[in-house]
C-alpha cells in the first residue's frame, strides 16, 4: 500500500499554492496526497508529514500556471476559496487542480460539480464573493478629522485585497483606509496613489482618530433618510433582516443606537 | 402658485420631507451601468447594481431616492404630495442635492442619485430644473455615480434628450393598467402624456445605440435604460390586465424594468379602496413572479393567464400553476431536457438550468448532484427524471401535486408533522398492496 503523505502549508494563497508545487514535484500521482493547512492535531499512524514553508518563486508558477491553463476566470475563484476560513479548502484546491490541470478538464473545471473538491471549491468560493458582495454594499466610512474616510469592518472570509480595487476605482481622489478588525489588516488608498496592505498588530483605533466637524451631522442625515424610506404598512422586520444579517450591522451607522 | 416653503428649514427637515414624498416611488435598482472611474472625479458604476442598506420595510436602499420638491401643481388621488393635501413642501436647491449625493457616495452609504420631482410650476419649468441638478452634479462635482431621473410627463423633448444624456436611467410612470383607470385616478395626467416621453427616451436609447458602433466615445444615452411602475389594487384590473401591459412594455418600449406597487391608500380617498388588510402584497409578489418569468423564462402572458382566468392564483406561483395545467409536458428528463424545457419545471431557476447544462457534459447527474447544483428538489421532484427514474413514487395528478406544493408553503415544520398531506405518509407506502 502506497505511504499516505500529509503536506501542511501556512494558511494564505502563498503558503497553499507552494504546498500544492510541491505535491506536484514529489510525482507520486495525486491520489495519496493530502493538502493541510496548519499544524495537525491527530496525527495518523503510517502516514508522513511534510512541512512546507512558502516560497514566492514556487507561488507564481502555479498562479502563472492556474492562469495560463485554466483561464483568468477560474483563478479568480481559487484566489476567492482561499480567502475564506475553511480547515479543507487546500485539500479541495489541489484537487481541482489535478482535474483540471492533470485530467484536462481545464477552463471548464468548475462546472464539473459532480467532483465533490470541484464541488466544494466551487461553494467556497461563492461563499466568498458574496461576502465581498456585501462588503462592497455595507462597508461604511467615516469622514476623520484630517479629511481621512476610515471603515472597519469584520467579515468572516479576508476580502480586504478584494474590495480595495472598487473602492480605489470609485474614490480616486480620496484618502481613505479599510481596517479588518478579525485580521489586523488595513487596507490603504493615498488620495491618487495605488493601494497596499498593512499587517499592523491590534490597537485601539477609535482613540487615534478623531471624528470631522461634519461628520455627525452625516451620519444623522443617513439614519434618518433610512428611517423616512420606509412604507410603515410594509413593515417587515423579518425580510430586513434576510437581506442585511445582523453580524453586518455592528459596523453600520445607521443601525446604531441614538 | 403661492410659495409654501418655510423660509429657513434645515437641510435635515428637507430631507426628511422630500424622502418621505419619494417613498412610494419602487424603483431603487442601481443595475445596468458598467462605468469604471476616470481617475479625475467621484464615482463609477457596477453592472449587477449594490443595495448599500434596507429599510425596516425589507426594501432596498440603494439610491438617494427624493423629490426635488414635493410643490405639485396636479391632483393625483392616489399620491401624498396632491395639491389638495396639506401636508408640509419643501424643495431642495441645485447644490444641495449635489452636496447630498456627493457626502452620500464618499461614506458609502449611496450608489447615487434618484430623483424625482412635484410638478412645480409647469413640466418645462421643474424638468429644466432636473436637468440643471444634474448637470451641475455631473459637471462641477465630477459625480460619475449611478443617476435615476424622472421623466416629467408633458415636458419639451429637447429637455428629456439632455436629461438621458447625465442619467443612467430614467423612468415615467404609467400608474395605472389602463387609461380610463388613470384618467379616474389622475385627472390631470393622460396615457399619451405618459407614452410620449417614454417612446422618446427609446428612440434615445436606439440612436446612442448607433452613434456608439460608429464612434465609440460617443456620449452615452441613458446606459441602463428605463423603468415604469404601476400601482396595484387601487383600481379593480385584473392581473391579466397589468401584465398584458408589462409585456407590450417590454417588447414595444424596450423597458429594462416594469415595477408593481401594493396600493397603499395615504389619502384615504373615497373613491379608492380602504385596505384594512393591509397592501395587497401577496398579489404584487405574484406579479414580480410573473414578471420575472417574462424576462427570464420564455414565457408570454397568453401561457399564464386567461380572459376567463384573469389572476393568478394566490396558492401557489405562477410557474407551478402553469406546471400543473400542463402535466402532458412532464415529467422532464434532466439529462436530456433542452434550456427552455429545463427553465420550465418549478422548482429549477436561471441558474440551476444553466448548470444543468454544463455540469451534464461530464456524465449523468443524479439527484444528489441536482440538490448540489441549486434545484428545489422539493418542488421540482414532481415535474422531473434522472435516468428514467423519478425521486419517489409520486403521481402526476394535478390536485395531488397542488396539494403537496400548498401544503410545503404554508404548513410549518410542526403542522406538517400533525397534518400529512395523504401520499406523503410513509406507512401507506405498503409493499404488498
Amino acid at each position: 500500500m502506497p505511504e499516505e503523505k500529509y503536506l501542511i502549508c501556512e494558511d494564505s494563497i502563498e503558503g497553499i499554492f507552494t504546498g500544492i508545487y510541491e505535491a506536484y514535484a514529489l510525482k507520486e500521482g495525486h491520489d495519496h496526497i493530502h493538502l493541510q493547512i496548519g499544524e495537525e492535531e491527530n496525527f495518523r499512524l503510517f502516514a508522513r508529514y511534510l512541512y512546507i514553508a512558502p516560497d514566492s518563486v514556487k507561488t507564481m508558477k502555479v498562479a502563472e500556471t492556474i492562469q495560463k491553463r485554466l483561464g483568468a476566470e477560474v483563478y479568480l475563484r481559487i484566489c476567492q476559496a482561499l480567502a475564506t476560513e475553511d480547515a479543507e479548502k487546500g485539500q479541495a484546491v489541489y484537487q481541482t487542480l489535478v482535474d483540471g490541470i492533470t485530467k484536462k478538464s481545464g477552463r471548464r473545471v468548475l462546472e464539473h460539480l459532480t467532483n465533490p473538491y470541484v464541488d466544494k471549491v466551487f461553494r467556497l468560493s461563492r461563499s466568498a464573493s458574496n461576502e465581498i458582495h456585501r462588503m462592497l454594499e455595507f462597508v461604511r466610512f467615516q469622514e476623520l478629522e484630517q479629511g481621512v474616510l476610515f471603515s472597519r469592518i469584520g467579515p468572516k472570509c479576508n476580502v480586504v485585497s478584494f474590495i480595495m480595487p472598487h473602492f480605489a476605482d470609485r474614490l480616486p481622489l480620496e484618502n481613505f483606509m479599510i481596517y479588518d478588525e478579525n485580521r489586523d489588516l488595513y487596507g490603504v488608498h493615498p488620495a491618487g496613489e495605488e493601494w497596499y496592505l498593512v499587517s499592523a498588530p491590534e490597537e485601539d483605533v477609535s482613540d487615534v482618530f478623531r471624528m470631522s466637524e461634519k461628520e455627525e451631522q452625516y451620519q444623522e442625515l443617513f439614519t434618518m433618510f433610512c428611517r423616512t424610506i420606509a412604507i410603515k404598512a410594509r413593515k417587515n422586520l423579518k425580510l430586513q433582516q434576510q437581506m442585511l444579517p445582523l453580524r453586518f450591522r455592528d459596523n453600520m451607522v445607521e443601525f446604531h443606537k441614538n | 402658485m403661492e410659495p409654501r416653503i418655510a423660509p429657513s428649514m434645515s437641510i435635515m427637515d428637507k430631507l426628511n420631507i422630500l424622502a418621505d414624498a419619494a417613498k412610494f416611488d419602487v424603483s431603487c435598482s442601481s443595475s445596468g451601468s458598467s462605468r469604471k472611474g476616470d481617475g479625475k472625479g467621484i464615482g463609477n458604476t457596477v453592472k449587477a447594481g449594490l443595495c448599500h442598506s434596507f429599510a425596516a420595510d425589507g426594501r432596498c436602499i440603494s439610491l438617494l431616492k427624493i423629490l426635488f420638491t414635493n410643490e405639485c401643481i396636479y391632483d393625483c388621488k392616489y399620491c401624498v404630495n396632491r395639491c389638495s393635501n396639506d401636508v408640509p413642501r419643501a424643495s431642495f436647491t441645485p447644490d444641495e442635492v449635489c452636496e447630498l449625493t456627493i457626502e452620500f457616495y464618499r461614506r458609502n452609504y449611496i450608489e447615487g442619485l434618484f430623483l424625482s420631482s412635484g410638478i412645480l410650476v409647469s413640466p418645462d419649468y421643474t424638468m429644466e430644473l432636473l436637468c440643471q441638478t444634474l448637470y451641475k452634479l455631473r459637471t462641477v462635482y465630477n459625480f460619475q455615480g449611478y443617476i435615476h431621473v424622472k421623466a416629467i410627463p408633458g415636458a419639451d423633448p429637447a429637455l428629456i434628450q439632455k436629461a438621458g444624456f447625465l442619467a443612467d436611467r430614467m423612468s415615467v410612470n404609467l400608474e395605472m393598467a389602463t387609461a380610463e383607470g388613470l384618467q379616474k385616478a389622475a385627472p390631470n395626467k393622460h396615457r399619451k402624456t405618459i407614452l410620449k416621453p417614454m417612446k422618446l427616451i427609446q428612440n434615445g436609447i436606439v440612436a446612442n445605440r448607433e452613434e456608439l458602433v460608429l464612434y465609440n466615445h460617443a456620449p452615452r444615452f441613458c446606459e441602463a435604460g428605463q423603468s415604469t411602475q404601476m400601482i396595484v389594487g387601487a383600481l379593480p384590473e385584473s392581473d391579466y390586465q397589468i401584465m398584458a401591459v408589462a409585456q407590450s412594455l417590454y417588447q414595444k418600449f424596450s423597458l429594462k424594468r416594469v415595477y408593481y406597487s401594493a396600493f397603499v391608500n395615504v389619502n384615504e380617498d373615497k373613491d379608492l379602496p380602504a385596505l384594512p388588510g393591509g397592501p395587497p402584497l401577496l398579489r404584487e409578489h405574484r406579479l414580480y413572479q410573473a414578471d420575472w418569468l417574462l424576462r427570464f423564462y420564455d414565457f408570454t402572458v397568453d401561457e399564464l393567464l386567461t380572459q376567463d382566468r384573469p389572476n393568478f392564483n394566490m396558492m401557489i406561483d405562477p410557474k407551478a400553476d402553469w406546471a400543473v395545467r400542463h402535466l402532458e409536458l412532464f415529467p422532464v428528463e434532466i439529462n436530456r431536457a433542452d434550456y427552455r424545457l429545463l427553465l420550465r419545471v418549478p422548482g429549477i431557476g436561471v441558474n440551476s438550468a444553466r448548470r444543468i447544462i454544463s455540469a451534464r457534459r461530464f456524465g449523468p447527474l443524479t439527484f444528489e448532484d441536482l440538490k448540489k447544483i441549486g434545484v428545489v428538489l422539493k418542488r421540482a421532484l414532481y415535474f422531473i427524471t434522472c435516468n428514467g427514474k423519478m425521486m419517489y413514487p409520486t403521481k402526476l395528478e394535478e390536485n395531488y401535486i397542488v396539494r403537496n406544493l400548498t401544503y410545503q408553503s404554508l404548513a410549518s415544520k410542526k403542522e406538517r408533522s400533525l397534518f400529512s398531506p395523504d401520499g406523503m405518509r410513509y406507512e401507506q407506502m405498503s409493499l404488498f398492496g
